[in-house]
């Protein structure tokens, strides 16, 4: 079964100079598929999920997640669609100063208006999947960079979405917290069969994806798929990198 | 580029950035100098009111400047606070603590400058709108024209100058560059959580609650002797309030998932928490500052109708005259007649003849109503008439609840003829224009009695004695030349409009102070909230990402904002509302009517303030996120 099924994509910003993000861009993700996106920067990789993830809104072309076009819901309606079926890992992990980390956690399901049960049952389940059930009652800043986008994570799975989108979500981490989080959406990708889809600059993170996407101005220019070993993935990912442009060592330092 | 241009760029090149500070410290120098223009204008001054006018006028200029410095004080800090980052960065790149001070001073003049000189360039214009105010609603006979100000252009540049160079100073000598980590995280560093002592949250209680039950107490002259201890009390309560009291009632909300957990709670609660500790003290300074403009106004307003009634309550009649010789009597009612039916004005005259006489004991002497005299008048007055037999006699006494009553007791009445009359009853009335009491007797009696002096008193009662105004005038200047002994006019219109003259000067300087005040506690409110505009924008950004109704971030950013405008208004008007009251104790007069209008019209004003702010913020929430 397609998860998310995305048709002839454009995305044009306006402005005095128009310029063209996406151009025609297809793809299909099937459930419990892990997908990356990778390309220079400017090539459309965030414009590409910040559609997905319906937060910006495509000039022509269609977005199916699971069967449904989100886009032709009202703006209510997909503030609702965004955090039942959705859910999102950032870069500066987004978590708000002023709650504790199992009141950030639990803030999808409080907006929802789930009952306080259930959400402690939820919460208990996750934050014992992600380890992180020992800084529970911490302050978001009292926590280390990694066991943050632990917990953003944990925010991101604890209404079980059917699609968990990640930017960049090593891109602020140290090469260990880097791995323990590539680990995690890993394991959830493996064990609850949740369909992910992760943009990154990090071959090493790549390369814990089943499939990886490139683009390059705007448009589709390669995709590969994992074999039995990360460490060829890998080295594959770094080739098709050095394609698309600049030197090996310019894209990533080699941690593995 | 040497160093002072720096400076000098820093500011031209960021206006954008300065504007906010910069319009508020404009803003206290208009209003300081359109005051001053009207404090110093020659045609105020020189009225017969105006020297006692002059130096409320005065008084409350100081109170302004003294606001005026608060305000531009902190309207700085919060300034430099968004600024702490660029601070650590050029330390960081090896400016020296001097340097730093030295631009922020240079920096602080260079804004102070420009804002003394807009202020007065805006206040230019707006006196003159003022002014045209000020003559309407002093209802003053010459025109407050505009005139050069001289003086007022001198003491609003020296001032302002002054003002910001001791502030500047001030500002840098506290500023510490040498804490790097602290100015480079700047705003991102978290805010420590607060806290609240359940012991201080109590003491709260306890000096709010002793202070109202002290203030709704007191009777009479005892409340000008607790209005200090009481307010002293209050303040520092109010104090307690916001810092621990309310910490203390959110962190148990916060405890209690069933409420914290539902909803948007979590969103508005965490925020409210954690702001508290900012929040408690703009709240304090807004509850209070509310507060004294609200008892200011009220106590004014009250104190000016109270007048009034009192006025209009003994003086029942348009027109009283009352000879003891008859030498101009006819003329003069010839006079004010003549005019009255010129102008066709209905009236219904009444006459009452007193004689003074003395008692048995020849140093005493007391004077005597005819009985038929004295109940004419009264039913003319609309009070209540009396019935005598033979030998009795009535007292009648004036009190009123400024003054209080010269009331004496004597149960009877012993003549020069050894007559001796019972005092049968007390009446208060104010019919008569005479302040100690005096003795109603029998007709038959009171011819036979001679008096050493006969008063003929006149009334006339006019039912729209509003129209008589000009009559009263003219007489009243035409008469005052002849001998001033022999006879006392008096006109009710004109006696009030002299009377709302005066009170109304006094007025315009409570209800502008009042108007300042309460601006100011707005602006304050303002300034709150756009420090935190970034940090919010932020925060709901990723809230909505995460998937949050366009309804639900109205309600949260409304809800937030109800809290920030109307908790300490509530407060204020509580308080206004226990001041009024003790201060409706101290004048025996109900000042019920006023209160409510006054406190009304200022919730009013707050509640489309609100509205306004609201528009405006949620507007510029959206524009970053959606």
């Amino acid at each position: 079964m397609n998860m998310m099924e995305v048709q002839n994509l454009c995305k044009v910003y306006e402005g005095k100079v128009a310029y063209r993000a996406l151009t025609d861009i297809n793809l299909t993700i099937r459930q419990g598929e892990f997908v990356g996106v990778m390309g220079p920067s400017g090539s459309g990789k965030t414009t590409l999920l910040n559609l997905v993830s319906t937060i910006d809104t495509p000039t022509t072309g269609n977005i199916l997640i699971g069967g449904k076009d989100p886009h032709s819901l009202k703006i209510n309606d997909l503030a609702r669609f965004r955090r039942r079926e959705l859910g999102f890992v950032f870069q500066d992990f987004n978590l708000l100063q002023t709650l504790t980390v199992e009141e950030n956690i639990v803030l999808p399901l409080t907006l929802d208006g789930e009952s306080v049960k259930v959400m402690d049952e939820k919460l208990a389940i996750v934050a014992k999947k992600l380890g992180i059930d020992h800084i529970l009652k911490k302050r978001t800043y009292e926590i280390s960079g990694g066991q943050a986008q632990r917990a953003a994570i944990a925010r991101a799975i604890i209404h079980s979405p059917k699609l968990l989108l990640a930017d960049e979500p090593t891109g602020n981490l140290d090469s260990k917290s880097a791995k323990d989080v590539m680990e995690t959406l890993s394991t959830i990708n493996q064990k609850d069969g949740t369909t992910l889809m992760l943009v990154t600059h990090d071959a090493v993170a790549a390369s814990f994806c089943n499939r990886v996407i490139f683009i390059k101005d705007g448009q589709l220019y390669n995709e590969i798929h994992r074999g039995e070993s990360r460490q060829v993935f890998f080295q594959k990912i770094i080739d098709v990198l050095s394609l698309l442009g600049g030197n090996a060592h310019d894209l990533s330092t080699i941690r593995v | 580029m040497t160093f002072r241009q720096f400076a000098f760029n820093n500011v031209i090149r960021n206006k954008r950035i300065y504007a906010g500070y910069f319009l508020s410290s404009a803003f206290s120098v208009m209003v300081f100098f359109v005051y001053a223009i009207f404090a110093f204008h020659p045609n105020l001054t020189n009225e017969s009111i105006g020297s006692q006018v002059a130096i409320g006028l005065h008084f409350a200029e100081s109170i302004i400047y003294v606001f005026s410095f608060i305000f531009v004080l902190y309207s700085m800090s919060s300034f430099l606070k968004t600024r702490k980052k660029e601070f650590g960065l050029m330390v960081m790149h090896g400016m020296t603590n001097r340097q730093l001070r030295t631009m922020v001073f240079l920096e602080n003049m260079l804004i102070g400058f420009f804002a003394t000189i807009m202020g007065i360039g805006i206040g230019f214009i707006l006196a003159k709108l003022l002014l045209l105010i000020a003559e309407n609603l002093l209802n003053l006979e010459q025109s407050l024209s505009f005139y050069f100000p001289t003086h007022a252009l001198i003491l609003t540049f020296a001032a302002f100058i002054i003002l910001f160079m001791v502030i500047s100073i001030f500002t840098v000598s506290v500023l510490k560059g040498n804490k790097l980590i602290d100015l480079i995280k700047g705003s991102v560093k978290p805010k420590a959580e607060p806290k609240s002592s359940v012991w201080l949250s109590l003491l709260a209680i306890l000096l709010i609650g002793s202070g109202y039950v002290v203030a709704l107490n007191v009777k009479g002259a005892a409340v000008s002797m607790a209005m200090l201890p009481v307010t002293t009390v209050v303040i520092i309560g109010t104090y307690f309030l916001f810092t621990q009291l309310s910490v203390y009632f959110i962190k148990k909300g916060k405890q209690r998932k069933g409420i914290f957990w539902r909803k948007t709670n979590m969103i508005l609660l965490s925020d409210l928490d954690y702001r508290m500790k900012d929040n408690a003290r703009t709240f304090f300074f807004v509850a209070i500052v509310s507060t004294v403009s609200f008892s200011a106004i009220g106590s004014l307003v009250g104190f000016k109708s109270m007048m009034t009634n009192i006025f209009l309550d003994e003086n029942p009649f348009a027109f009283e005259y009352s000879s003891s010789s008859s030498s101009n009597h006819d003329e003069h009612l010839l006079i004010l007649e003549a005019a009255l039916d010129q102008e066709n004005i209905e009236y219904m005259k009444v006459e009452a003849v007193m004689k003074d006489v003395t008692l048995v004991d020849p140093n005493e002497n007391t004077t005597i109503v005819k009985l038929s005299d004295y109940n004419e008048v009264a039913k003319a007055a609309g009070e209540k008439t009396v019935q005598l037999s033979k030998n009795e006699a009535i007292q009648v006494f004036y009190s009123n609840s400024l003054i209080g009553s010269a009331n004496e007791d004597n149960p009877s009445v012993v003549l020069e003829d050894n007559t001796n009359l019972q005092v049968v009853e007390k009446v208060k009335s104010v019919t008569l224009p005479n302040f100690t009491s005096y003795f109603v007797v029998e007709d038959v009696l009171f011819e036979q009695l001679k008096g050493e002096k006969q008063i003929t008193f006149l009334a006339y009662d006019i039912p729209n004695w509003q129209e008589t105004e000009a009559i009263g005038k003219m007489l009243t200047k035409d008469w005052s030349a002849s001998n001033q002994k022999e006879f006392k006019f008096t006109s009710l219109a004109y006696d009030m409009y002299v009377m709302n003259q005066g009170y109304s000067a006094i007025m315009f300087v409570g209800l502008f102070i009042g108007a300042v005040f309460f601006v100011a506690a707005g602006s304050f409110l303002y300034f709150r909230l756009y420090t935190d505009l970034e940090e919010d924008k932020k925060k709901f950004s990723a809230i909505m990402k995460m998937g949050l109704t366009e309804q639900e971030l109205t309600k949260v950013i409304t809800q937030q904002l109800m809290v920030l405008f109307f908790v300490p208004i509530l407060v204020a008007v509580v308080h206004g509302g226990v001041a009024l009251t003790a201060l409706q104790r101290m004048f025996g007069y109900s000042l019920l009517t006023e209160s409510i209008l006054v406190l009304g019209s200022f919730f009013l004003i707050q509640v489309v303030y609100f509205l306004f702010i609201r528009t405006t913020y949620i507007r510029n929430i959206k524009s970053e996120i959606l």
